[in-house]
């Protein structure tokens, strides 16, 4: 529960003054006090903080070196293409100490792959993962599992007792080190519990904070009919896995507590891997443990379509692409494929036309996840209400890029035109506000109503 | 019909491949005596050793609750913390487990009654 800000504190007198400076010198609307947070959110906005400034005496990485906000808290070649030289997460390029054993250049620029010892680091020349970034929302319906948090690609990715709180002491050992002699106290230092309990709650803060109840009254036909396909225990059987297209197994499958759940779905075993056309080494991913059992977690995919490529290892770069995996021989082969198959009787085999509507399903909730975030930023934005986990001066910003990846999103599967149309008058309103010194908070109200519009475009009223 | 059959097949296999424990190893290794996340403090145990037996592959340590003696199988870990030297830590073996040492002990599924899983051993020079 979000503590209401309270009326502007301090002394009549004060207030008089503040209320002159404000009408005479600048703007109403940039004028009113700063909102109050609450604990839970000043805590969340000290992760925050920790999360994009904190270098923890390192080799100036941040957690947001990876998990920018602008970019849905990961990196592909797309956005790392816009980064400086200079910027922190290309060290391996100009930090002597880390030419070696650190990033590949050439597989993080092209294909947005980072270095993982997820087996250890006593081999360091071929004994590694080439690894994508996952993203960081909606995280707390999306790790817990039967048997603890599974975090990372493959569900084992924090050490200690192996929680989200913990992963940052990894993710500092494994990506912000000076030198790979990795020594606490030289070459980095490890988070305060104070610290990782502050980055917990502003990384659990990200996102939806609830599943979907699917069905969902889509009015598009094509996304409609995806929906049907995905829920299909005798078509699309995704929701097997993807209950209410997040990361949690069917309970009526799997059992009520079953939450996250880890397959060898043979992602691996895809002929013509990206990174396997490089000529860089790319040894083969064993996946969960040391060694690996070759399974991965399971992601959400609400999230999906705004945050590809796809995959551990970044092997497909479209939603499509992504859907039309479950058709193949490396999927239908795998022990998950051979398990569905022993479970129904058959393997997954959609046609063109199916792919495409399960896609435009995952489009189409994948929008209406960034118009969401978008009315919750701007609605914080136009109330003042304290947003822990995003800076004031941000939200704005932050509901443009939310509206961006909703045009992007519904435009590259050509779904939609009115709703993309009004998203696009939303922009333009951001835009403004953004611009306007006197009207922001109208004009944030304005896209509002932009994103409402755009909701009814896509979904029945509920 | 089906999706009570799609149930059992797919829940059944399942048990058959869960894996047993999600933290990770690699970066452990460099996480110095006391600091190991969620673990130091409340499931771990620290102390000097008191003894170390090769024939029975355990070794006797203590803590303020009292003496204890530890398994070490054959998939324990044991590393060398070298932070306090301010070097890199290192993979070690059952041998470097000597006495006088200190040590952090972690027990399987977190039970004292299990095998270490795995033992960081303070090397102070």
């Amino acid at each position: 529960m979000k503590m209401q800000r309270p009326a502007i504190p301090g002394h009549p007198r004060l207030l008089a003054v503040l209320i002159l400076a404000c009408t005479g010198l600048m703007g109403l609307s940039t004028c009113k006090p700063p909102p109050i947070p609450s604990p839970d959110d000043a805590l969340i906005a000290r992760g925050r903080d920790l999360f994009f400034e904190e270098t923890f005496d390192g080799n100036g990485r941040t957690c947001g070196s990876c998990h920018p906000a602008a970019n849905n808290f990961t990196i592909d070649p797309a956005f790392i293409a816009t980064l400086p030289d200079g910027d922190p997460l290309f060290v391996a390029e100009f930090n002597p100490d880390l030419e070696e054993n650190v990033e590949n250049p050439t597989l993080m620029r092209e294909l947005g792959l980072i270095v993982e010892n997820q087996d250890g680091f006593g081999d360091l020349e071929n004994d590694f993962n080439m690894r994508g970034v996952p993203h960081t929302l909606g995280l707390p319906i999306s790790i817990e599992s039967r048997d603890g948090p599974r975090t990372g690609w493959s569900g084992d990715g924090a050490p200690g007792d192996g929680s989200l709180r913990s992963f940052a002491t990894g993710a500092v050992v494994q990506h912000f080190t000076k030198t790979l002699g990795r020594v606490p106290g030289v070459d980095f230092r490890l988070p305060t519990d104070e610290e990782l309990d502050a980055m917990e709650a502003f990384q659990l803060s990200l996102g939806r904070q609830e599943e979907l109840s699917l069905p969902l009254p889509l009015k598009g036909t094509i996304a409609a009919r995806g929906q049907e396909i995905f829920g299909d225990v005798t078509l699309g059987k995704c929701s097997a896995c993807h209950s209410n297209a997040g990361a949690n197994g069917d309970p009526n499958i799997f059992g009520a507590d079953a939450g996250n759940l880890n397959f060898n779905t043979g992602v691996e075993d895809l002929p013509d891997q990206p990174a396997d056309l490089t000529d860089e080494l790319v040894p083969p991913d064993d996946g969960f443990g040391t060694p690996g059992n070759g399974e991965f977690n399971t992601p959400s995919l609400v999230e999906a379509a705004d945050t590809g490529p796809f995959f551990h290892n970044n092997s497909v770069e479209t939603i499509e692409g992504a859907v039309a995996f479950y058709n193949g021989d490396a999927f239908n082969n795998s022990p998950a494929g051979q398990l569905l198959v022993g479970a129904t009787g058959s393997g997954i085999n959609l046609d063109a036309t199916q792919v495409v509507e399960v896609a435009a399903f995952l489009r189409a909730i994948n929008a209406l996840e960034n118009i969401r975030q978008g009315i919750e930023l701007l609605d914080s934005f136009a109330s003042r209400k304290f947003l822990g986990n995003e800076k004031f001066d941000q939200l704005l910003a932050r509901a443009g890029q939310e509206t961006d990846d909703g045009i992007e999103v519904l435009t590259a599967g050509g779904l939609h035109p009115l709703a993309v149309a009004q998203l696009r008058k939303a922009r333009r309103l951001i835009q403004e506000a953004m611009e306007s010194r006197s009207s922001s908070e109208t004009l944030a109200r304005q896209a509002i109503g932009k994103l409402e519009n755009t909701r009814d475009d896509l979904i029945e009223s509920q | 019909m089906l999706k009570h059959r799609i149930a059992i097949g797919l829940a059944f296999a399942l048990l058959l491949s869960l894996p047993s424990a999600y933290a990770q190893k690699a970066t452990e290794i460099f996480i110095p005596i006391g600091a190991s996340p969620g673990l130091s403090g409340e499931y771990t145990k620290i102390g000097p050793i008191e003894a170390a037996s090769a024939l029975n592959q355990s070794v006797t340590t203590s803590d303020p609750s009292g003496s204890y003696t530890v398994r070490v199988v054959e998939g324990t870990k044991v590393w060398l913390d070298k932070s306090k030297m301010k070097a890199t830590s290192e993979v070690g073996g059952f041998a470097d487990l000597l006495a006088g040492r200190t040590v952090e002990v972690k027990f399987r599924d977190n039970d004292p009654d299990n095998p270490a899983e795995w033992i960081k051993v303070q090397i102070a020079e």
